[in-house]
């Protein structure tokens, strides 16, 4: 009996430290949950960086794992078609928390600023957006291990600081465009906050989607857009195929900016979500001076 | 038609080669390769006035425009008024301020007044302690 005791005396230190297991199915849900979860958290991220995630399907493997996950962090705004899947994979053990779905929407928008309806899913865009997922993701981290709510707090407000010195990098850097010049030409529809946060006009070849595809008057409309409103570059994105960018910049003249990174994280200095943020930020505003 | 019908094609064949060139002319037509983008004229300078007032006077401030440093004091007044003279679109402008506090200073407001070349004035105000460093829009 008293081994019996001892045995178990012993057990329990080990099973309080046991991490917290998390899947994410975004690159930069998967940076903040490692970020606010710290050394309390394993983070499987489903989604690697330099993944189209509006392609990405989950491989049983994946819904194995989602299945022994405690707390499971999805972009939410119709990025991710494979939801119901994943909520049949979790049964009622995992908590799912749709992230995205806790923040305003912005719509994609034609050429003269109207609505067209689809929401823009890429909330990550907004650096004020990101904060408040990390809010979520402490909240939902400490409903599943209440005693670690402090040092999730802590990791929270050192991460939330380090966005807000990137806000105030991005701010600055932008400031070196003038604001008549503030106008995007990009791959696919994916930054309508960003947009809206530093006063740009989008223009879009595809969709909301990488997988839209533009057709010959809508690559003709944003022709005419880039002739007429003399946009100097336009940009190419990382998961992308360049072809109908380099048939746009033959027949304007405009110069093709540095890849952006429109769908997540990708590799290098785009490793993390600030320096994703300045790449695309410098690329930017360096193409359009 | 007589002849072989090896020769017949090959004649339908030169035919259609002769006949590519102009039509590639023609259907190229609408496309046909750009100029480059003029690029945007740089907008003229216009003359602006913007007027700082601050409720403890910094030791120093500047001011920048599109990166580039436009107005820099020392002299420590709580009030000052320049003219700038910096392209000023329909969209507006943002100018970059800074400011450094004496050491113990308590928390600072700050009031910016720009007056737009259309004689418009526009007000933002801004907090700090120690120092700040802040983007401001106009309008």
């Amino acid at each position: 009996m008293k081994i019996l005791i001892l045995f178990l005396l012993a057990a329990l230190p080990l099973t309080a430290a046991e991490p917290i297991r998390v899947s994410t199915f975004s690159t930069i849900l998967t940076e903040i949950a490692e970020q606010v979860g710290g050394a309390r958290v394993a983070v499987t991220g489903h989604v690697k960086p330099d993944v189209d995630p509006h392609e990405f399907e989950p491989k049983p493997t994946d819904m194995k794992t989602v299945g022994n996950a405690q707390l499971i962090l999805l972009s939410a705004k119709h990025m991710e078609g494979y939801v119901g899947k994943l909520k049949e994979a979790t049964g009622a053990k995992g908590r799912l928390v749709e992230v995205g779905n806790g923040f305003a929407s912005l719509k994609l928008k034609d050429d003269h600023g109207h609505d067209h309806g689809d929401e823009d899913p890429h909330w990550w865009h907004s650096i004020a957006n990101v904060g408040k997922a990390a809010k979520i993701v402490r909240d939902e981290l400490s409903k599943v291990s209440p005693d670690d709510r402090a040092a999730f707090a802590e990791n929270t407000a050192k991460y939330v600081a380090q966005l807000d010195a990137l806000q105030k990098w991005v701010k600055a850097k932008v400031a070196e465009l003038p604001r008549d010049q503030r106008k995007l030409v990009t791959s696919h529809d994916a930054f309508q906050y960003f947009a809206k946060e530093h006063g740009f006009t989008i223009y879009a070849i595809e969709g909301l989607s990488s997988s839209d595809q533009p057709s010959s008057k809508k690559v003709g409309e944003i022709i005419a857009a880039i002739r007429s409103q003399r946009v100097k570059a336009i940009f190419p994105e990382s998961i992308q195929n360049p072809k109908v960018l380099t048939e746009i910049t033959r027949e304007t003249g405009a110069k093709v900016g540095n890849e952006l990174y429109a769908d997540g994280l990708g590799k290098g200095e785009a490793a993390t979500f600030a320096g994703m943020y300045k790449h695309n930020v410098t690329a930017i505003v360096e193409a359009l001076k | 038609m007589r002849g072989s019908p090896l020769l017949r094609a090959l004649l339908a064949f030169l035919a259609i080669l002769a006949l590519g060139y102009p039509l590639r002319q023609v259907t190229r037509a609408e496309f046909q390769p750009a100029e480059a983008a003029a690029a945007a004229p740089a907008a003229a300078p216009k003359a602006v006035v913007l007027q700082v007032t601050f409720t403890t006077s910094p030791a120093s401030f500047t001011v920048k425009h599109l990166g580039r440093e436009v107005w820099a004091e020392t002299n420590g007044a709580a009030s000052v008024e320049r003219k700038l003279e910096i392209p000023y679109p329909a969209e507006g402008v943002e100018l970059q301020f800074a400011a450094a506090f004496p050491e113990g200073a308590p928390l600072t407001a700050v009031r910016l007044v720009l007056t737009d070349p259309d004689g418009e004035a526009h007000e933002k105000s801004l907090w700090g302690s120690g120092s700040l460093d802040e983007v401001v829009a106009f309008p």
